[in-house]
């Protein structure tokens, strides 16, 4: 049993949470063409609002998942809403700035409701368990398993369903599938809604296994989401999962053979690399081009 | 009272400076940029460290010189873009628009979690402190502060002078040709990359040197206090002013942060939540950026327009009309000239 | 007469596909020129390549003798070359007097140095050059506009600042993309009269257009692609009954 494969099994844990927030991000990217700064803040409340249902309404496990993921939802479509389609048509800079300030109000609105201290669910983290080389508790293989499945369903979502179909028609040109007879807006919303599902319950995960919530535990989760993307390939589902577990593992070994509190110095090396050398994404086949929006 | 309000004009002055800085690269060059809070930062750390003399255990840091003042500004500002240079020849080389500001965003987010867990570096978060009165005036405490304002009165309109002169100049048309259209102005013989990296390095300048300041205003920096997101607010007075514009960043720091500073006074902050007065704050910062953006992008005193000296002057009078939609994208319209030629217009 | 502009045997390939081929011609100094070819001939491809935004797979292209392939488009815009692009690109947010300004100046003239220590000397040097920019405006029908925001021209209005701005820069080499595209006859005409203008203060023409009437009127000689090669090079007239030049045109079903 080596420090190595520990550290790897917790690497996996840690992907399999980043994959599906990057997923979410680079699906909002897809359809409108925006950079969402206020990400991660719809991950920060996914995790409280699963938190509040535990403290205060003593919900089980399952029914504090289930409110994550709705309030990741709401917040999804409040953000498309009430920003990204009033600032649709204007340049993609003009948006990523609008969602700045939107991560600005967010998070500070979290600070004054809940605080700037650190808290955390106190779910059962289960047994030590040895699976092959790796060393879980019972709760980080739910994570995982659970992850899994929402990445599956997330692929059942894009290839098999009308909406899915939609989506990507629409994340090609917006316009084209308006004048095809998509209702372009209303599968805009669905994504986010999606989107913000997804982040929702990543953030509730992120609060199960990894540790505490904090307001500001979005502006790592953003960085983290971004480099994934990225490295990935922005607005490309599949390649985003790629970069997500490829990102998880190589923070997870640096944290092992270095100190962990530079694990976003390390993202941030990573994404600086990833730009130079591919900027198009690691998982993305052809030319690369030089990257303008 | 009169202390209150040297106080909070001296670092609205000494904002105004880096809000130039930041302007130069997000008005004229287009490129918004999120690590301009690292370049001040390093401004404030560097010459706190060349200044107040050797570190004491268990506090560390580097150098621990006990430079004269203005040396130590020097050598910050040196410092300051020796370090933009390395990171704009990475983000500016090929990456544009939000390329660029994604880059910028996690360079300020690395460097920060490095500066705060690094302890040999800058003290990690508790931070380097202990600079007061630089010069060595051995002035009263208030006296010290009232010459302090006056110097930093004097400073800005220096550096006003300068970017002013720096922004209607024949460089200063052709930074914001190069942001209009790259392509273009590269057809015109214009080094695209060269363009923006020159200006990218003197607004980072700008933003050291206003650290510098700030160094000899508070006398003490640490990553807890000041997060990132504490210069957002300048993002904000940059639009509410006149992105562009260095008269209008003038105006737009003074009116946001006095403004802001005022408000919070109003705002009770009880000692049981000591976060709440900053939250608001910044909540009401994230407001003013959307609104700014959504309905005047072009800020209270728009960029000026290079006449021909017959146009007459239009800066003030334009601060009570619409604004045009700056960033929207325009409607293509071919051939839709008059028969007649222009003259119908 | 010298080459002012010498291709010789450049090919292309964008992933796959060939968009020029073993192409060479020739551009004498002092003369306008038509590039005609049917769609998808390789007309923007060949201008890319000479300005510099893209770099052939292989060939030689000169510039008054000098070899360029390689050189970035600024580099190569500093030998005295300047291309349009099909739609007009003027710098949105500069007035259009400032437009003409960024042509009319260098590189000297933009130095961040000179700016910071002799900002008066370079104003009042400017300062004296409006006068003639003004009855440049004036030539080019965008005096009542001149100190507008460019972003708010016509399309029309567009294609004459353009046409404004390189009269400021004197290119010793012009290669203008579609010119007349979305125009209407009226401008037509005064776009076939601003390029001979060009020629007569001393710039060589390279114009790719559609329009074959205005190419006869304007051009000295043409050059004809198809399939990323040149296939015929002459006067207008003789081309016209050159039986490749008609089949590419009109599409041929012998192959």
């Amino acid at each position: 049993m080596s420090i190595f494969w520990i550290s790897i099994g917790m690497g996996i844990a840690v992907a399999a949470i980043l994959a599906l927030s990057s997923v979410a991000f680079t699906l909002e990217y897809a359809v409108s063409r925006v950079v969402n700064l206020a990400h991660g803040e719809v991950l920060t409340i996914g995790a409280y609002a699963a938190y509040v249902g535990e403290m205060t309404f003593h919900l089980n496990l399952y029914v504090c998942a289930l409110v994550a993921t709705i309030f990741g939802a709401v917040t999804g479509m409040a953000l498309n809403f009430f920003l990204i389609e009033r600032f649709r048509g204007q340049k993609a800079l003009s948006t990523l700035i609008a969602t700045l300030g939107a991560s600005l109000i967010l998070q500070n609105i979290l600070l004054i409701a809940f605080g700037g201290a650190s808290v955390s669910y106190s779910f059962n983290q289960g047994n030590l368990l040895h699976v092959g080389p790796f060393l879980w508790t019972t709760l980080t293989i739910r994570v995982i398993i659970s992850a899994v499945v929402v990445a599956v369903l997330i692929y059942v979502f894009l290839q098999r369903t009308k909406i899915g179909k939609a989506l990507r028609a629409v994340a090609q040109n917006r316009e084209l599938a308006q004048v095809s007879g998509i209702p372009a807006r209303s599968v805009v919303m669905r994504t986010w809604a999606t989107a913000g599902a997804v982040s929702g319950f990543a953030g509730f995960l992120y609060g199960e296994t990894i540790g505490t919530i904090t307001p500001s535990i979005g502006n790592g989760f953003l960085l983290l989401s971004i480099t994934a993307a990225v490295g990935g390939g922005l607005g490309r589902p599949y390649p985003t999962l790629g970069g997500a577990l490829l990102l998880g593992l190589v923070m997870s070994i640096a944290g092992t053979y270095w100190s962990s509190s530079y694990q976003l110095v390390v993202a941030f090396g990573f994404l600086v690399l990833m730009l130079l050398i591919k900027p198009n994404g690691l998982f993305v086949r052809g030319k690369a081009q030089t990257v303008r929006a | 009272m009169l202390q209150y309000w040297t106080a909070i004009l001296s670092e609205a002055a000494i904002f105004a400076i880096l809000a130039m800085g930041i302007d130069m690269i997000w008005g004229w060059a287009g490129d918004f940029d999120l690590s301009a809070y690292a370049y001040f930062a390093l401004g404030v750390y560097m010459t706190i460290v060349l200044t107040i003399g050797k570190a004491h255990s268990p506090v560390t840091y580097v150098f621990g010189w006990h430079l004269y003042y203005p040396l130590a500004v020097a050598l910050s500002v040196v410092v300051v873009v020796a370090f933009a240079a390395v990171i704009g020849a990475i983000a500016l080389r090929s990456l544009r628009e939000v390329y660029f500001s994604i880059t910028t965003l996690g360079a300020v987010w690395a460097i920060y979690y490095w500066v705060e867990n690094f302890t040999p570096l800058f003290n990690g978060y508790n931070g380097v402190y202990g600079l007061f009165d630089p010069l060595g005036s051995g002035l009263s405490y208030n006296t010290y502060h009232y010459l302090f304002f006056a110097a930093c009165l004097i400073i800005l309109l220096g550096v006003y002078l300068l970017v002013s002169r720096i922004s209607t100049s024949p460089f200063g048309r052709m930074v914001r040709a190069v942001r209009d259209d790259e392509s273009a102005a590269s057809v015109y013989g214009r080094n695209v990359f060269w363009a923006k990296y020159r200006t990218y390095l003197f607004g980072a300048g700008l933003a050291g040197f206003s650290g510098s300041l700030f160094a000899a205003y508070i006398g003490a920096f640490n990553p807890l206090d000041w997060k990132p997101t504490e210069i957002f607010v300048l993002y904000a007075a940059i639009l509410v002013g006149g992105r562009g514009n260095p008269k209008g960043v003038i105006l737009g720091s003074f009116i946001v942060y006095v403004g802001f500073v005022e408000l919070t006074r109003y705002i009770p902050s009880p000692a049981s939540r000591p976060e709440l007065g900053p939250a608001l704050r910044q909540i009401l910062i994230g407001l003013l950026i959307i609104l700014m953006l959504k309905f005047r992008p072009t800020g209270l005193i728009p960029e000026r327009l290079g006449g021909d000296g017959t146009e007459g002057r239009r800066s003030w009078r334009t601060l009570f009309t619409k604004s045009p939609q700056r960033d929207a994208e325009p409607d293509v319209v071919i051939g839709a000239l008059p028969a007649s030629g222009v003259e119908a217009s | 007469m010298t080459a002012l502009l010498e291709i010789e045997g450049i090919t292309k390939t964008f992933g796959g596909v060939t968009a020029v081929s073993q192409c060479s011609m020739s551009i004498r100094e002092g003369t306008v020129v038509g590039l005609i070819g049917p769609n998808g001939a390789g007309k923007s491809s060949v201008i890319d390549l000479v300005s510099g935004f893209e770099r052939p797979n292989e060939g030689s292209i000169r510039f008054d003798g000098r070899e360029i392939v390689g050189k970035r488009p600024d580099q190569i815009s500093r030998m005295g070359l300047i291309r349009t692009f099909q739609t007009p690109r003027e710098w949105r947010d500069l007035s259009v007097i400032d437009n003409v300004r960024v042509g009319r100046s260098d590189l000297e003239r933009d130095s961040l140095w000179r700016a910071v220590t002799t900002g008066r000397k370079l104003r009042r040097l400017e300062d004296r050059e409006t006068d003639e920019l003004r009855d440049l405006m004036t030539h080019y029908r965008l005096d009542t506009v001149r100190n507008q925001r460019a972003v708010g021209l016509s399309g029309g209005q567009k294609r004459l600042l353009e046409f404004a701005r390189i009269a400021a820069a004197r290119p010793r080499l012009t290669i203008l993309d579609e010119p007349m595209g979305g125009v209407n006859p009226v401008l037509g005409e005064r776009i076939g009269e601003a390029i001979r203008e060009l020629k007569r203060n001393g710039s060589t023409v390279v114009v790719v257009e559609h329009n074959l009437p205005f190419i006869e009127r304007t051009c000295d000689e043409v050059v004809v692609m198809d399939l990323g090669t040149v296939i015929a090079q002459g006067p207008f007239a003789e081309l016209r009954d050159n039986k490749r030049v008609v089949d590419a045109y009109l599409g041929n079903d012998d192959e």
